[in-house]
């Protein structure tokens, strides 16, 4: 045997910008083009007003990122449907008063939840493709939200909901920010400093293999939809906090963005590579680009182009640096 | 007569294995040529340069006497070569007319196909299969609905039909019955009368002698000689097969280290164990005793490991590990009763290639270290990922580098590794140095023979014949999915070994 080894000295590499970086990098960019074009773009209030935007975003994409992560063409299109049906259970429930704040929140995930379980049960057990089980799940829970409103949303957010989202802690910042950052940081310790988080990565990095070290590979992938439904559902109560009252389409244009902002965030689609911090980058990227089209006035057709126009300009740099990494 | 084919001084080199080595193949017009030879001596790599799926280092191949060059399998095809793999090329969604005129459909004018033209060629190549097919030719059912040994007939009709000069046939027979056997030798004995020349390489020796004119012997990717099949015997094979040279370190394994006393108690005990591939595998291993599994590649090793694991469906039998069954209903439920699997294909199966070494070291065991199973230390995984990268010797930049940045050997270390921190009772290896390079092998022999010192029971498919008999106290030959003979101590030898894996009786041996 050789001698023991001992770290190799660490090979020198020149620095290249990770997704992270590069997206980061295009968000500031992005908010100095619009103090260019519009000045005042920059200023704090627009700043902490683009962020809170962002916050809802970045909350339902947590969900997403863990479910991209797994791998196997994991996805879930379900999260902005689930997002609506929490808030209008949670408005419902808690109907403007403070005392019924808690059994009405835990009421909307655990409901989340479960759709988060049917989710991962038909994806696992039944071997649905993500893609369409998600899809299905969209209709299904339509259906649920009319047959549970008769289609005209009721109810309030409590007060003290609503005090928590928009009232200003310090810098005059909302407490919306703060619990996206104590959110943030549980995601990223979840799939960073867990056993579910390193059993997820090894899922989505090699099924075969994660399977033929123990790792109970049904299981974590069941976690990651219950996960992805519930962070969705907590969305919903925040976004419920933030409008007040609800409509029966409050989060569902979340869907798509939500997996842009996971992508943007240099999370590998095909799974096993990634994390939260680019994901929230991505989120912030979109909302500023979204801040800017509208400062431009720019119209709903021209937005969509612009958009995808981004996502492709940033994905196609990933993959170059990937290249030259290699 | 001048010979049809003309292969010499072929070399090829795989990463740091020399596959072939200086081969040389020469056969006739109107002949079945067998190409023997122990695992690893590069029969498949040979017939494999023939067909153009593998382009050698350097060589010379002569076809009918002109220099051929033969750069990929387009090539071979226009040499008149086609070749049979075991693996097969079907199509399973398209129908067996398509799959046997694919790659050369008839077409009319402006590229439209010509179906019924299309129907007739088929037709005729499988026709002389038509004893195969009792009830009719299946010319328009899909293949994927055929039986394995159907297809693999249709497979040979595929290559029929394109009229080959040559016929590789490549294990062609593993997925036969008997009576397919038969129409398949009958079809080939029929080719050779008209002039085609077969290269048939099979695991049945019996089949050898029973449809062979001759024989070419490979060894360690050189050819070794070229035997009449009908003025040699099996024991002159094998001594070719295995050469006469002396073993190379000496003394085997059970003598370098004390034989495990006959009265410890039995830690592994395996009943009737039947998959779909095994046959009423059954046997003991006591702890700190290293169990080989022999015999040709593909005859069962690996999937019994799987079984053992919980990997493969197991349709009857049972294992004990010291009295206690051992759930084999999933790979989770096998690792917690203490087995570990180091798989046989690194890359598919074994390690996370995107991920960090330091998440492939952890992922076994991490759940004995994290706090409600759920919260990873980082400091207490660093420590113990640290703890393998120095027990193992592995070269590494920096545990957060991706595992796919270290060399084959370091890459197998690192998924031995991570079993090891699970401290496992029964390891459980699949040719664990395949691809590695010599000074990796030597660490990873030292680390399996650590194992067995420390009490562990240890299952070993190899095959290398050498590292058999330098590491096993027992060896298992296996042939078709069931135990052929069992070798202990002093009678494993390469010798014995091939002997086995050919069912030849001991007896004959030499």
């Amino acid at each position: 045997m050789s001698a023991p080894s001992l770290e190799a000295p660490r090979r020198v590499l020149a620095w290249r910008p990770g997704p992270v970086a590069l997206a980061g990098a295009v968000a500031v960019a992005l908010v100095i083009a619009g103090e260019i074009v519009s000045p005042g773009f920059a200023g704090y209030g627009q700043l902490v007003n683009l962020m809170r935007v962002a916050a809802f975003l970045g909350v339902i994409a947590i969900g997403q990122t863990i479910v991209i992560i797994a791998g196997g063409g994991g996805v879930d299109l379900s999260v902005g449907k689930v997002a609506t049906f929490a808030a209008i259970i949670g408005s419902r429930v808690m109907a403007g008063e403070d005392g019924d704040l808690v059994p009405a929140v835990a009421l909307a995930l655990l409901v989340s939840a479960a759709i988060g379980l049917v989710n991962g049960l038909g994806v696992t057990l039944l071997r649905i493709p993500p893609f369409v089980m998600t899809l299905g799940m969209i209709g299904v829970v339509q259906g649920l939200i009319l047959a549970y409103t008769g289609g005209r949303a009721s109810g309030q957010a409590a007060p003290a909901l609503t005090s928590l989202v928009n009232g200003r802690v310090i810098f005059d910042l909302p407490g919306l920010l703060f619990l996206w950052l104590l959110l943030g940081l549980l995601a990223v310790w979840l799939l960073r400093r867990t056993t579910f988080g390193w059993n997820l990565f090894a899922v989505g990095a090699n099924r075969t293999a994660a399977e033929l070290t123990g790792v109970r590979v049904n299981r974590t992938l069941i976690l990651a939809y219950v996960l992805s439904a519930t962070f969705a559902g907590l969305a919903g109560i925040l976004l419920l906090g933030y409008t007040e009252s609800v409509f029966l389409d409050l989060a569902d244009q979340y869907m798509l963005p939500s997996v842009a902002a996971v992508v943007i965030g240099g999370t590998l689609l095909a799974g096993g590579v990634g994390g939260y911090a680019g994901t929230a980058v991505g989120a912030i990227v979109l909302t500023v680009l979204s801040g800017l089209l509208t400062t431009l006035d720019i119209g709903g057709a021209g937005r969509t182009v612009v958009n995808g126009v981004v996502l492709l300009v940033l994905l196609s740099l990933y993959g170059r640096q990937r290249r030259l990494r290699s | 007569m001048s010979p049809l084919l003309e292969m010499t001084g072929v070399r090829k080199r795989y990463g740091g294995v020399q596959a072939l080595d200086g081969a040389a193949l020469t056969a006739v017009r109107g002949e079945v040529h067998a190409l023997l030879g122990p695992n690893g001596s590069g029969k498949s790599t040979l017939d494999k340069t023939l067909a153009g799926t593998v382009v050698p280092d350097s060589g010379e191949i002569r076809i009918d006497g002109a220099a051929a060059r033969i750069g990929g399998p387009r090539d071979a095809h226009a040499l008149g070569v086609a070749a049979v793999y075991q693996q097969l090329s079907i199509v399973g969604d398209l129908t067996v007319t398509q799959n046997v005129v694919l790659g050369l459909e008839p077409a009319r004018r402006w590229g439209f196909l010509d179906h019924r033209a299309a129907r007739a060629r088929a037709a005729a190549a499988l026709d002389r299969f038509a004893a195969a097919f009792p009830g009719g030719l299946p010319l328009d059912r899909p293949a994927g609905s055929l039986g394995p040994g159907e297809q693999q007939i249709v497979e040979v009709a595929k290559a029929l039909a394109r009229g080959p000069r040559i016929l590789v046939l490549d294990e062609a027979t593993a997925s036969l019955h008997k009576e397919q056997v038969a129409v398949l030798f009958d079809v080939v004995r029929e080719l050779r009368a008209s002039g085609v020349l077969v290269v048939f390489t099979s695991h049945r020796l019996d089949e050898v002698f029973a449809l062979c004119d001759r024989a070419t012997v490979l060894r360690n990717g050189r050819t070794v000689g070229t035997v009449e099949l009908a003025a040699t015997d099996e024991a002159e094979l094998v001594r070719l097969m295995v050469g006469d040279a002396p073993r190379r370190s000496g003394a085997p394994a059970a003598a370098a280290r004390p034989s495990p006393s006959a009265g410890a108690a039995a830690t592994l005990e395996v009943r009737g164990l039947t998959t779909e591939r095994l046959r009423d595998v059954g046997f003991t291993v006591r702890a700190g005793e290293v169990l080989g599994l022999g015999g040709l590649q593909g005859q069962g090793q690996s999937e019994l490991l799987l079984a053992l694991f919980g990997a493969a469906r197991v349709t009857a039998g049972e294992a004990l590990l010291d009295g206690r069954p051992l759930p084999l209903t999933s790979p989770a439920g096998a690792a917690r009763a203490g087995v570990a699997l180091v798989p046989g294909d690194r890359g598919r199966q074994g390690m996370f290639a995107a991920r960090p070494i330091q998440e492939n070291l952890s992922l076994a065991s991490m759940h004995r270290r994290a706090r409600l199973r759920l919260a990873l230390g980082a400091a207490a995984e660093r420590r113990a990922a640290r703890s393998m990268v120095e027990r193992l010797g592995i070269k590494i930049g920096s545990l957060a580098d991706p595992v796919s940045t270290l060399s084959g050997g370091n890459q197998q270390k690192v998924v031995i590794g991570k079993w090891l921190l699970d401290r496992p009772r029964v390891v459980l290896l699949d040719d664990p140095t395949k691809g590695v390079d010599v000074a990796a092998k030597e660490e990873i022999y030292a680390i399996v023979r650590g194992l067995a010192d420390d009490g562990v029971v240890v299952i070993l498919n190899s095959s290398d014949n050498r590292e058999l008999t330098e590491l096993s106290d027992r060896v298992l030959v296996l042939f078709e999915g069931a135990v052929a003979e069992e070798l202990s101590a002093a009678a494993i030898t390469e010798k014995r070994l091939v002997a086995g894996a050919l069912r030849l009786t001991p007896g004959e041996s030499p």
